[in-house]
């Protein structure tokens, strides 16, 4: 009687009550139901996930009703997720352009709708040359030339087309492609110096040193940044256990075995200006104190280190 | 002497042209239409999609930086500006094709026309009405994306102002959407209205897929119908410059004044048909 009086003051009825009571009673239901479904729902087929896209670059510019930048921006976003996806399901580091293993057929096709729908969207292109080679070079020189024919002023994109052609080993094409880039007005001036570089010393540490530093510097997308961030530590990686090498065969050649720890030639490290940790094991680029394989005649990578293997 | 000439003069021009003092109350009708008609849109709550607008924004400023790479400044001008055309062609299409029916349906035609006021003029008052609403509607999510492109910079950023010029582009675009809008509320029913003007939203964006047909077609007959309709369509192509704007480029000064030229001459022609059809129409 008096909650009846109550609801009344309130200008609430017992009507409204009961209609309050069904709408929460309705939603917790509608969520229970979705988890229970959820749960049951039977695994996507994998060949189903991989299914090539239906609407290709041109079909999908044309369909977009002018709306063609936020449909590129959302194929974007998705090339980032699948890949996302991946690595994450892999449950392991790996570096962004050595995805090779992970089956990113989709990744072509996504990058290309982006591009074709927003011609003037650099980070799909420079995302292309450095994840597809390792999947599939011709697509990844393909996408980027279409990048340069686009934006023929975007001296970044002959950076990133040199840098496929260079990791193929292909230092003429490599080349020729950083002359033609270092043409381009406001183009940096080591463009044209990467040019005679690539035709003297293609291959040479040296080289890949120039080109990671200038991607870091240059790259719009932080995946890209950080690839490049990796790469610089690996080779910094490969000089330094060079070095270590050199101790070790020194050392070797002086006592006639190999060191049983690394307090043996921590004072042989300390003089090359190594940075060793508490047990005398030198430190790689990234922190992580190198390992002595091969009883104490070598010496290699941490596998918890951020330093790539490959 | 000259005083004469100058009394003569009066009478000659008051002779020739005897609408003159007419003109100006033309248009204070016209004006008071306008205001009504965008007064009732702010009663229908129409400006509440702003707020809706703001919070994809926020929803858009806050989370799209980790999903989209770093790409945070493009996509939110995308978005912004994609939806400001979208919100603007549901009001132009919805609330255009209500524009007219609802006095028909209300009766309140009745009372408006006993008045004088030209049906020209009703139908101009009604769309310079909801071209106002438009406009404060584009112009407060205009103002939301550049706040929000500060936001994401931390500071100044020049795209802020450089979106203006495309956000200029949409308007105009939704002003054509609205006369065609009108056009068809003048005699047809406010689903099929909608309906049609929807249709030539669509067909407005696929201008050059026309243009490509009819050169491309064999037989003269469907060279000439695509031709026709491609000039008879609006070209709303003409006004798409979200993709460039996010880029940070703006539209050249003189593609700029050869749309708005287009627009107005478009504009003036749907109007004019809008007014030959309604000034027919029999409401008994």
């Amino acid at each position: 009687m008096k909650m009846e009086a109550n609801l009344k003051q309130s200008n609430w009825t017992r009507r409204d009550a009961v209609l309050v009571f069904a709408i929460i009673l309705g939603l917790t239901s509608v969520v229970m139901t979705s988890h229970w479904i959820d749960a049951r729902r039977p695994p996507v087929d994998p060949a189903l996930e991989e299914e090539r896209l239906y609407v290709n670059g041109q079909s999908a510019k044309r369909l977009s009703f002018g709306f063609n930048g936020l449909l590129a921006d959302w194929y974007w976003m998705r090339s980032l997720q699948y890949v996302g996806r991946k690595i994450i399901s892999l449950r392991s580091d790996v570096p962004l352009d050595d995805l090779g293993s992970l089956n990113l057929k989709l990744l072509a096709p996504l990058l290309d709708t982006s591009t074709a729908l927003d011609p003037q969207f650099i980070e799909p292109y420079e995302y292309a040359a450095v994840v597809l080679p390792s999947i599939d070079v011709n697509e990844a020189i393909r996408i980027t030339k279409k990048g340069i024919d686009a934006n023929p002023l975007a001296w970044r994109l002959y950076h990133q087309l040199g840098y496929i052609y260079w990791q193929q080993r292909d230092f003429k094409n490599a080349g020729e492609i950083y002359g033609r880039g270092a043409e381009i007005p406001g183009a940096p001036a080591w463009m044209e110096a990467m040019k005679a570089r690539m035709a003297v010393e293609g291959g040479s540490r040296g080289t890949a040193r120039e080109i990671y530093l200038r991607m870091y510097e240059q790259a719009g997308d932080d995946q890209v940044k950080d690839m490049a961030r990796r790469r610089l530590l690996q080779l910094d990686s490969l000089d330094q256990r060079d070095l270590i090498r050199n101790e070790l065969s020194a050392y070797s050649n002086k006592t006639g075995h190999c060191p049983t720890s690394w307090r043996e030639i921590e004072v042989l490290l300390r003089a090359s200006r190594f940075q060793v940790d508490a047990s005398g094991a030198p430190l790689d680029p990234s922190g992580t104190p190198y390992r002595l394989v091969k009883n104490g005649c070598d010496t290699d990578l941490d596998p918890k280190s951020e330093v790539p293997y490959k | 002497m000259s005083r004469k000439r100058t009394v003569k003069t009066v009478a000659a021009t008051r002779l020739e042209n005897p609408e003159s003092p007419t003109r100006a109350a033309a248009w204070r009708r016209i004006a008071a239409i306008a205001r009504n008609a965008f007064r009732e849109a702010v009663r229908d709550r129409v400006l509440y999609n702003l707020v809706l607008f703001v919070l994809l924004l926020i929803v858009g400023a806050i989370f799209l930086g980790e999903l989209s790479g770093g790409q945070e400044r493009k996509v939110i001008v995308d978005l912004g500006l994609s939806a400001m055309l979208l919100f603007g062609v549901f009001i132009s299409i919805f609330v255009g094709v209500g524009l007219v029916y609802k006095e028909i349906e209300r009766r309140t035609v009745y009372a408006i026309f006993s008045k004088p006021i030209g049906r020209g003029e009703f139908l101009l008052g009604k769309y310079l009405g909801l071209c106002l609403t438009l406009f404060v509607n584009v112009v407060v999510m205009g103002a939301g994306v550049s706040l929000a492109l500060v936001y994401v910079r931390r500071g100044w950023d020049p795209l802020a102002l450089r979106i203006w010029p495309a956000i200029l582009l949409i308007y105009v675009e939704l002003m054509i959407l609205t006369g065609v809008a009108l056009l068809f509320s003048s005699f047809s029913s406010p689903a099929l209205s909608a309906l049609l003007t929807f249709f030539l939203f669509l067909i407005g964006h696929f201008s050059a897929d026309l243009k490509n047909l009819a050169t491309s077609m064999g037989s003269t007959g469907a060279r000439w119908l695509f031709g026709a309709l491609y000039y008879l369509l609006p070209n709303l192509a003409n006004y798409s410059y979200i993709t460039p704007a996010a880029h940070g480029q703006t539209p050249d000064a003189t593609n700029v004044l050869a749309a708005l030229l287009y627009a107005v001459i478009y504009i003036s022609m749907i109007l004019a048909s809008a007014t030959l059809i309604f000034s027919r129409r029999n409401f008994k």
